[in-house]
């Protein structure tokens, strides 16, 4: 669950969230497939699974007010070919928060894995937050 | 998927039209309900000045050219590196095109690395990056 009580400024490298699960079920999957107007192939589109890590980032940064939140730069390494059903575990931390002038920048690591607790995927967040 | 993976090859590209449906799909599939996204009076205020994509939208288009390049190599093996330049906007037609720039061997394995670029209809950037594809010597 999204951790509310943290502020923005006690963001700090090395924080960690805790960690969110989600069931990438056949409908996720369909619906996912719809929105991004892709034919499936059987398996979870990789960008469906980071799609999920990063909504729950978004959910569990706390934005300062008056801020919008704008994804600036993203990483990725895929490391298995994820089956539908799965169940996957989204581990995110603070890597790097960053402060010039009007422009605040939060730098997450990621890392999702599968109930076998195998490494599914990988990645860095660059999240830029303008004031 | 391609049949020949060789250096200077160009990727299919893929073209995609963006709507407010289409964002609106994809908030509700992945859960991103980010205001900037689906409230029009709320992005509007913004410097923004009204809703765009979310930039994993259009980074899913460059895993699609991907997937229909390199197949379960790029699912299982794929890593990439993406700038987020320029919104994308609803009405906007992206155009998704990349190619294979090198190809690097070690031991019994190849690595293709490809650059992509993710551009709106007036030619501006929305997206630019390099990807990296394992695949084994054999299917070179």
């Amino acid at each position: 669950m999204p951790d509310r009580a943290i502020s923005y400024e006690e963001l700090t490298p090395g924080y960690k969230f805790p960690s969110t699960k989600f069931e990438l079920s056949a409908s996720f999957v369909s619906k996912y497939l719809k929105a991004v107007d892709i034919k499936g192939d059987g398996f979870v589109p990789p960008l469906a699974i980071t799609a999920c890590a990063i909504a729950a980032t978004t959910k569990s940064v706390p934005i300062p007010p008056d801020t919008i939140a704008i994804h600036a730069s993203q990483e990725l390494e895929f490391f298995k070919i994820v089956p539908i059903g799965t169940t996957i575990e989204c581990h995110i931390g603070v890597l790097q928060k960053i402060s010039r002038g009007k422009m605040n920048m939060l730098i997450l690591e990621l890392e999702i894995f599968n109930k076998d607790k195998e490494k599914v995927q990988s990645g860095k967040a660059t999240i830029a937050l303008p004031t | 998927m391609l049949t020949e993976i060789q250096e200077g090859k160009a990727l299919n590209s893929v073209v995609k039209h963006i709507t407010q449906d289409n964002i609106n799909l994809y908030a509700d599939a992945s859960g991103d309900f980010n205001p900037i996204h689906i409230d029009e009076s709320f992005a509007t205020r913004t410097p923004l000045g009204g809703t765009i994509a979310h930039g994993m939208l259009s980074l899913a288009y460059v895993s699609e050219m991907m997937t229909s390049a390199f197949g379960k190599n790029w699912l299982s093996e794929g890593k990439l590196r993406a700038k987020f330049k320029e919104p994308a906007r609803p009405g906007d037609t992206l155009t998704i095109d990349g190619k294979i720039n090198c190809i690097d061997q070690k031991d019994d394995v190849s690595y293709a690395n490809c650059t992509f670029n993710c551009r709106n209809q007036k030619g501006e950037m929305i997206v630019t990056g390099e990807a990296i594809v394992k695949f084994s010597s054999d299917k070179k």
